[in-house]
Formats: C-alpha cells, structure tokens, sequence
C-alpha cells in the first residue's frame, strides 16, 4: 500500500528513504548504486525498496475523481 | 630436621576485556573486543537488542481519520517510528512513581498531529508530529505517515513511553546487534600451487588478493569464516588455513537512531549489573531461610 516505516527482518528505517530513491530510480539511475548511496547495506533491507509499489498513488486516484465530480455537480 | 620450602608462584591471570574501535559514527559501531567469551558476548548482544528501553508511540487516540487507510495501521506506522530517546529524564511506566496506567509527566510524552489536504494529494510525514517535548522527535522528518486526497484529513493524539524491545520490534534500539569470532588466516605460499587464484575469486568479502605470483590476506577482519576458500583449493593437504582467534570478537551495532551506538552498550551492561544483582539478592535471601 504505502512504503513500510521499517525493514521487516532487521527493523532498520527504511521508510524516509523512499521518495529520494523512487525520484532517482525514474531518472535512470541505476538501483543498485542508489541503494549503496543512502547507506542500505543489507539484503533484508534492499528488498524493502527494490520491491515496493506504492498502491496508495492508485487507490487515492477514485477519491481525486470523486472529489472532481462532487465538485462539478455543485457547478452546475 | 630438613624443611624444603616450596614456594608456589600463582600466575595472575591477566583476564582484561580489551576494546578497541574500529569503525564509530552517529549509527554505526564496530568493535574489536579481546579476553571475552561468548557467554559474555551474547548476554550483552541479547540485552542490546531485548532489553535496552527506547522511545515510541504506544497509544493513539484517533481524532478524525477520513484518511484511506484504517486507524489501527496508522497508529502502526507511527508505532514504528523511532522516536530521539531521553533516558536520563524519563522512566519505565511499570518502574514510574506515579503507579497509573494512563502516565504522567515523567513516564510519557504526548504527541499531537493534524493535517488536511487542501488542494490535490499531499504526503504527512513524521515531521508534522508536534511533540510536547522538544527532545522527544522523530529520528527522521522524512517518514511518510499516509497519503491524503483533497479533503481527506487527519487529526490525532499519540502518546509515546519507554518500552523494551522483548515487548514490542518497535522498541528495540539496534537494527543490527551482531558478533564474530575474530578470524585468523595462514597461507603458507611455498606449498601453494598455480591453480590460478581458486581461493581468491570465490570469496565473498575480497579477503584474499594475489600479489607478485602470491596469495596474500587483503582484509582480515571482512573474512567471515565461511571456509569457501580451503573448499576451493585443489591442493592437499591445504596450504590455506581459515580459523578464529580464542576470546576474540568483533562486534557490530547499528542504531535506529534512537540512542547512539555506545549508549546502547552502556545501557546493557548496567542492565547486566542490576539483573546480576537482584539474583544474587535472592539467592542470597533464599538460602538464608
Ligand atoms: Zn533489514
Ligand atoms: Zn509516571
């Protein structure tokens, strides 16, 4: 759903990681060395990055829609 | 009447722990720990990571959550961020004077957030927690809490307090509290053969490095004792040996910011000390009876 605050296995702070490493994934960069970079040394901790979809942006999405269309009909 | 004098000379036993460090920063600590025993290592290892109390939300009081996700997971999320410890000014609940279930000043902290989207999506973060203690703060302003579509809002209390880690993963203080046996290798290159450096390329740390025509120790202390490189010598018997130092350790803590990494361990020893204490209080009513 959202980025986890921890890493599940060793409990490391993961979480504040995620938007500099989501940004620079979608610049090119290469993974590996962002990950090297913001100091995730472990294995345990490298998944939690490498393999988040953060599903909130898709869910959010139906309540932006519906927030436009409330604000449509009181338009019209 | 002869008399021989025997003069029995006892040899101090020179058991010193001695420390040195290798590796100190604000998270990280790695120590080379000699004249210890794994008894020893582990009582603090498991201390460290068990018993060492720390600082975190433990009860949130839900205001208005119009928000996506349930209550019960953002109080989760905001269990689970580590929160700057005080220990010197804040106690135990179960140890605090005050005997009540709800805390007082001393034994609980109070944080507040309140957030609205107001136009499109926007991310609260840990930053926005508004703590009664200035002290008592997120270790990152940069931990997402949720997410909010335009409208959707989120207004809460969280009361954090000292807990331990054998409680609750949110109250450990390290994410990593770990120790090795301090390796020892010989290679003895006059029965090496040219097998072109087997023991060499399959090591995972880099220990070994091949220099003019020889296998040579590059970093001792990254070995971490797997044996991969005797298992790959074709030779026999090995010219390689891999083994450990006897009451040698080096020990590696990393902190989730909490405390800093020394702290942990001080900590942990004076837990040591009081456990050992109180036993030997009993034991010594016990028997006494
Ligand atoms: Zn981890
Ligand atoms: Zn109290």
């Amino acid at each position: 759903m959202i980025i986890p605050v921890r890493c599940f296995t060793c409990g490391k702070l993961i979480g504040d990681r995620w938007e500099e490493f989501a940004r620079r994934v979608r610049t090119g960069e290469n993974a590996s060395d962002i990950l090297d970079s913001l100091g995730i040394k472990r294995y345990c901790c490298r998944r939690m990055l490498l393999s988040n979809v953060e599903i909130i942006d898709e869910v959010l999405r139906f309540y932006e829609e519906a927030e436009k269309r409330k604000e449509s009909r009181s338009f019209y | 009447m002869n008399r021989t004098v025997i003069i029995l000379t006892i040899v101090e036993c020179p058991r010193q722990v001695k420390i040195e460090v290798l590796e100190k920063n604000d998270t990280n600590l790695r120590l080379v720990i000699k004249e210890a025993d794994v008894p020893f290592m582990n009582a603090l290892r498991r201390i460290a990571l068990a018993e060492v109390p720390s600082m975190a939300i433990d009860e949130v009081v839900m205001i208005e959550n119009s928000s996506i996700l349930q209550d019960e997971i953002i109080a989760h999320r905001l269990g689970l961020t580590p929160l700057k410890t005080d220990l010197n000014s804040y106690n135990l609940p179960e140890e605090c004077e005050c005997k009540s279930e709800f805390g007082c000043p001393l034994c609980r902290v109070t944080l507040t957030l309140d957030a609205e989207a107001k136009e499109g999506i926007r991310t609260v973060y840990s930053g926005e927690l508004v703590s009664e203690n200035p002290d008592i703060v997120p270790v990152s302003d940069k931990v997402p809490i949720i997410k909010l579509a335009k409208g959707q809002k989120l207004k809460l209390e969280a009361y954090a307090r000292l807990g331990k880690g054998k409680d609750h993963a949110k109250w450990q203080p390290v994410s990593m509290c770990a120790y090795k046996y301090y390796p020892q290798i010989e290679v003895s290159t006059e029965d090496c053969g040219d097998c072109g450096a087997k023991c060499v390329n399959i090591c995972p740390k880099k220990v070994l490095t091949v220099k003019e025509n020889k296998v040579e120790v590059r970093e001792l202390l990254a070995c971490n004792l797997c044996m991969d490189c005797v298992e790959a010598c074709p030779k026999e018997p090995k010219p390689i040996k891999v083994g450990w130092e006897k009451n040698a350790f080096i020990m590696n803590i990393e902190s989730t910011g909490v405390l800093p990494p020394e702290r942990v361990l001080q900590e942990a020893t004076k837990i040591l000390d009081k456990q050992l204490a109180e036993f030997e209080e009993q034991l010594k009513e016990e028997t006494e009876k």
